[in-house]
C-alpha cells in the first residue's frame, strides 16, 4: 500500500500502526499473525501544481 | 494471454456480494457477533473521543466497522471538502461534518444503496452537509480534483484492484490535497485458498 501510494504519486507517504487493533476471535487473529496482517494509519500528500 | 484481471473478474463478483451481505449485516445486526470488534466498543478501542460517540445517531455508532481511526491524523480544517470512500452507515462521515463545518462538504461513497440511504438519514437527523454517491472504490463517482481530504477506514484492502483505487483517489484530490485512511495491510502474499474464498477476503 506505502508503495502504491508512491508509484501513483503521492508525496510525504507516512505510515504507523495501529496499535490496538486486533481480531475479536482468537482464530483469526492467530492466522492473521501468520500473515503478518495488521492495521496501518497511512497519510500522503498529492502534490500541488508546480 | 489473458488479462490477470480480467481472470478474476468473476471472483471480484462474488466478492461485491460477500462485501455487501457482510457488511449489511453489521448494519442490520449490530448486537451480533463478529470476527472483527465493530460498534462502540471498536470506536473507543481506537480512540474516537466519547463525546462525539455519544453525539453521534446510535445507528451511525452501532454500525461502525472500521480498523483505525483516520480522524487522528486528518487535522481537517473548516471548509474543507471530504470523500469518506466506504461510508458505510457514516459515523466517520458525521465526526468530518463536525470538523469542517457548515461551510465544508462531506461526500461518502459506498457499494450499498442502503448504506448511503442510512447516511443521508444521518445527515438530515444531524444537520449536517452530506452526501452519499453509490458506486465503487474502483471508479470513485466524483469529479477529478475535487476534494481537499479522503478518507477512508477498512475498506481499500477489500479490493482486488488496489493500484486502481490508489489512482482514483489521486485522481479525486485537488492539487495538494491528502489522504487520511486506516487499513488492513499484509506483510505476506495471502494463500491462493484464502484469495479464493470471498467470505475469508470480505473479513
Amino acid at each position: 500500500m506505502f508503495r502504491l501510494l508512491e508509484e501513483s504519486g503521492f508525496t510525504r507517504v507516512r505510515s504507523a500502526v495501529v496499535p490496538r487493533f486486533r481480531f475479536r476471535k482468537e482464530s483469526t487473529q492467530n492466522s492473521a499473525e501468520a500473515y503478518g496482517v495488521k492495521a496501518v494509519m497511512m497519510t500522503a500528500v498529492k502534490p500541488p501544481r508546480p | 494471454m489473458t488479462d490477470p484481471v480480467d481472470e478474476q473478474a468473476p471472483l471480484e463478483a462474488v466478492l461485491k456480494d460477500e462485501i455487501l451481505r457482510m457488511y449489511q449485516e453489521v448494519a442490520d445486526n449490530p448486537s451480533g457477533s463478529f470476527h472483527f470488534f465493530h460498534g462502540r466498543e471498536a470506536a473507543e478501542l481506537f480512540g474516537y473521543a466519547p463525546e462525539w460517540l455519544d453525539r453521534a445517531p446510535a445507528s451511525a455508532v452501532d454500525s461502525f466497522a472500521g480498523v483505525g481511526n483516520p480522524h487522528e491524523r486528518s487535522n481537517l480544517q473548516p471548509g474543507e471538502t471530504v470523500l469518506d470512500l466506504g461510508s458505510g452507515a457514516g459515523l466517520d462521515a458525521i465526526i468530518a461534518s463536525w470538523c469542517i463545518g457548515p461551510s465544508g462538504k462531506v461526500i461518502g461513497v459506498d457499494l450499498n444503496p442502503a448504506m448511503c440511504l442510512k447516511v443521508q438519514a444521518h445527515a438530515a437527523a444531524t444537520g449536517t452537509q452530506m452526501e452519499c454517491q453509490v458506486g465503487r472504490m474502483e471508479d470513485i463517482p466524483v469529479p477529478s480534483d475535487s476534494v481537499d481530504v479522503v478518507i477512508s477506514n477498512g475498506v481499500i484492502n477489500l479490493s482486488f484492484r488496489k493500484r486502481r483505487v490508489v489512482e482514483e483517489i489521486f485522481r479525486v484530490l485537488r492539487p495538494g490535497g491528502r489522504i487520511s485512511i486506516t487499513d488492513i495491510v499484509s506483510a505476506k502474499q495471502l494463500s491462493q485458498s484464502i484469495v479464493n474464498d470471498p467470505k475469508l477476503w470480505a473479513s
